[in-house]
């Protein structure tokens, strides 16, 4: 990309999000002309700067929304809800393309200069969101489909005695059909049942070709697309690094003597099988399982290798480009940082610095070289003026990856006001703390939690308006977003003021689902009972809604959350509202640790996880049934010998148990080890490859002698 | 009458229901929100009366006898 163009990008971007902003602003206080001028000038500016870079569209869509503003400025049309919609669709398309340039450094093709809002939007320049969006939301009939179709019928289509679901219903090859309102329904008492207020979407297995036809002569907008990207493939296309493994175990086959043939198929079976397993290909991996028990029956390799062949054949051409093409869209997204300069010329500074050291150092060698006995004390200083500097280097580095939370929360007010909109429950968005800052890994990876959280609060947590009214509540529901900083965790909350967790029912669903015995369902104290909404498998709707049930339930944020050492908490008070917390490290990369030694080889431990470590005699852990169990300060809890759960040969300890007392979502273990080591502050490397998502594992680092240190995720380990 | 209110609380579309149908659903459903409908023998539904079903969202009750309204229409509106 032109450096002229990467500027515009720069900037389009932050003037896309400072209109939106505005425009979301406007709709609470439509008369705020200071507010208007902010978001007419924005919209001016983002015309001028796509006139520079000769992007027509671009020019004429934000020239559209400009008009809009114009005329509310100049006092002739009030700013409508609509007004507001409209001016949002057209920055929705310029942060479209905005994405798209970023992506292929050149400006998209669209028809230059068309007027906007057309819903058959040119496939050319990528797939339109609603197509995204319709396939996202019906995967099962995407799988088959050809073409997508929208329809939008005009307001008056009715009087000119049209039927456009009728229409729509009669495709050939109907899959898939969404009927959404254009404009939010408002009270059913001004409802104009003669004017058509709808969008109809669908998905059809026939050719884009052949439904023309069907759909002329209407009155509207139409737009049939072709489906070029098929949604369930390129959600398991394989990673290069896989691909790369089944080549090996296909040429692998081809190897060795008779004598080892049962080895060789069922390591090269098992290897490729696990892999696939992996990538999240359970089909895929039990074909080459399959084939590979019919190659050992047949005592000839052909069958396995011929499955393996087969799987690389069908991976190569399409989606190998495919995965490569996210590669590069997600490299590129990542380059660009916005750094405040005097950072930059912190760490220049910091490099002179060590280059000085680095020379004293050499010096120092010289000497040990010639035999100087000062040597040693001289490395000593040396070696603390080092360790000082490198700090230094390490804060500022981690410094300029620094983000404030709004980049992420700064999408939420648009998603909010969707939402309340399609559920028709009136939603009061309030975010605190925006300025929080975060490391950009923690900022970039919250959207996703952040986002399920505020389903799940507008969908299941907030009532309806007539409930809420009939309980004495504002009909309007509050849901919070608050973000805060303690000492080195950034502490994030969404809470609304809807109907509260029945955890009765928790208990229930969660014995229905045989998450829990009927044993526990009573037993279990109502803080335990609340958890299980994070178990994997545990959703309350009965229901799947547009909105939430999109098949992630709790136990996906609370996953995401671990990933980067964070933790999930919850609070519900039945009929005044939930609030979920997320308690995440400031920064990903400085982990302290504790090692510890289990069978002759190191681990480490998150201190932040530690509670005590102690040594007790051997007959202080009693044995319930098989598990050994011991009390420590009156808490009775499970005695996990780490040596033997990560498979590594316990050493006999006769005289007493080295027991490192750990905590993680309330629960407790004491993890017994051969011996504690040190402290440790590392710099943590996530999994990566085929091994990213072991479970237990947090990260690695490699230790002052060359050993590679494997960090223990503490609440992966208890579940 | 392809749209009637019929006793015990409930509205019911019957047959082939035109777009005139859409007005006399919605004044039944406003003179009583409370109200169930019935669309349990609708055979075709304008698109201005589903409309209104989406609009006004009361309790259903199906599904209807015709297929395409049954597999598209009350998925859509649900």
């Amino acid at each position: 990309m032109n450096e002229f163009l990467q500027q515009f990008v720069i900037e389009s971007r932050e003037l896309v999000d400072a209109a939106g902003g505005g425009l979301l602003a406007l709709e609470q206080s439509p008369r705020d002309a200071e507010r208007l001028d902010e978001v007419f000038r924005a919209f001016h500016t983002l015309k001028g700067g796509a006139a520079i870079v000769e992007f027509a569209a671009m020019e004429a869509a934000m020239h559209a929304a400009e008009e809009v503003l114009a005329e509310a400025r100049a006092g002739r049309r009030p700013l409508t809800p609509a007004g507001i919609g409209q001016c949002l669709a057209h920055l929705d398309r310029a942060a479209g393309w905005l994405d798209a340039i970023e992506r292929s450094g050149e400006l998209p093709e669209v028809a230059g200069g068309q007027p906007v809002q057309a819903p058959s939007v040119p496939a050319e320049h990528g797939v339109p969101d609603w197509v995204t969006d319709l396939v996202d939301r019906n995967r099962v009939a995407a799988a088959r489909a050809l073409t997508a179709i929208r329809f939008v019928p005009g307001v008056d289509c009715f009087y000119q005695g049209e039927d456009p679901l009728q229409r729509m219903i009669s495709l050939p090859g109907l899959v898939a059909l969404e009927l959404t309102p254009r404009e939010s329904w408002g009270a059913p008492a001004t409802l104009d049942p003669f004017r058509c207020n709808l969008i109809l979407t669908a998905l059809s297995t026939a050719p884009a070709a052949d439904l023309h036809g069907h759909l002329q002569g209407h009155s509207g907008d139409c737009g049939i697309l072709p489906i070029t990207t098929r949604v369930e493939d390129s959600a398991g296309s394989l990673p290069p690094h896989v691909m790369g493994v089944i080549e090996a175990q296909r040429a692998f086959l081809g190897e060795g003597s008779p004598q080892s043939f049962a080895g060789r198929v069922g390591a090269a079976g098992t290897v490729a099988a696990n892999a696939l397993r992996f990538c999240g290909r359970p089909e895929s991996s039990e074909r080459i399982f399959r084939a590979t028990r019919q190659s050992l029956l047949a005592l000839s390799v052909q069958p396995l290798r011929d499955a393996l062949a087969q799987l690389l054949a069908d991976e190569t051409p399409a989606e190998a480009a495919a995965a490569a093409d996210s590669v590069r869209a997600t490299e590129s997204l990542a380059r660009t940082l916005r750094i405040d300069a005097d950072q930059v010329d912190a760490v220049v500074r910091l490099a002179g610095e060590l280059t000085v050291i680095n020379n004293a150092i050499g010096h120092v060698t010289r000497l040990v070289r010639a035999g100087d006995p000062s040597a040693a004390d001289l490395l000593k200083e040396r070696q603390a003026a080092l360790e000082h500097l490198v700090g230094e280097l390490r804060r500022s580095a981690l410094r300029m990856r620094v983000r404030p939370l709004r980049s992420v929360l700064q999408r939420f007010p648009r998603l909010v006001r969707e939402m309340s909109a399609n559920l028709r429950k009136p939603v009061k968005l309030v975010i605190v703390g925006e300025d929080t800052e975060a490391d950009k890994t923690i900022v970039e990876m919250l959207f996703e939690p952040l986002l399920h959280l505020v389903r799940n609060a507008i969908d299941h947590g907030v009532e309806d308006s007539g409930e809420r009214t009939a309980a004495g509540k504002l009909s309007t529901a509050t849901l919070r977003i608050r973000a805060e900083r303690s000492a080195d965790r950034v502490l994030i909350e969404v809470s609304d003021d809807g109907a509260g967790i029945d955890v009765a029912r928790v208990r229930n669903v969660a014995l229905q689902r045989g998450l829990i015995t009927e044993e526990q369902r009573l037993t279990l104290t109502e803080a335990e009972a609340l958890d299980l909404i994070f178990a994997p498998g545990f959703s309350t709707s009965t229901k799947v809604t547009e909105i939430s049930g999109r098949g992630v339930g709790m136990d996906a944020v609370r996953r995401a959350v671990e990933r980067v050492g964070g933790h999930v908490s919850i609070r519900t008070v039945a009929g005044s509202g939930t609030a979920v917390k997320l308690s995440l490290p400031f920064s990903v990369m400085l982990s302290h640790v504790m090692t510890v030694e289990a069978g002759g080889q190191m681990f480490g431990l998150p201190l932040e996880a530690i509670i005590e470590t102690t040594r007790v005699p051997q007959a202080a852990i009693s044995k319930v049934g098989a598990a050994p169990v011991i009390v420590l300060r009156d808490r009775a809890m499970p005695v996990i010998d780490l040596a033997k759960v990560l498979g590594v040969e316990p050493q006999a300890d006769v005289d007493g148990a080295t027991l490192v007392v750990a905590t993680a979502n309330g629960e407790c273990a004491a993890f017994q080890v051969d011996r504690i080591v040190e402290r440790l502050d590392l710099i943590l490397k996530p999994l990566e490859g085929l091994l990213a998502g072991t479970p237990g594992i947090m990260g690695t680092t490699l230790l002052g002698d060359g050993r590679v240190l494997l960090v223990l995720n503490i609440a992966e380990m208890l579940r | 009458m392809t749209v009637r209110a019929a006793a015990g609380g409930h509205i019911e579309l019957v047959g082939a229901c035109p777009s005139a149908d859409a007005e006399s659903l919605l004044q039944l459903l406003l003179a009583d929100p409370g109200m169930t409908v019935d669309w349990r023998d609708c055979q075709t539904a304008h698109t201005a009366v589903v409309q209104v079903l989406m609009a006004v969202r009361p309790r259903l009750l199906g599904p209807p006898a015709d297929a395409r309204l049954k597999d598209w229409v009350a998925p859509a509106i649900a």
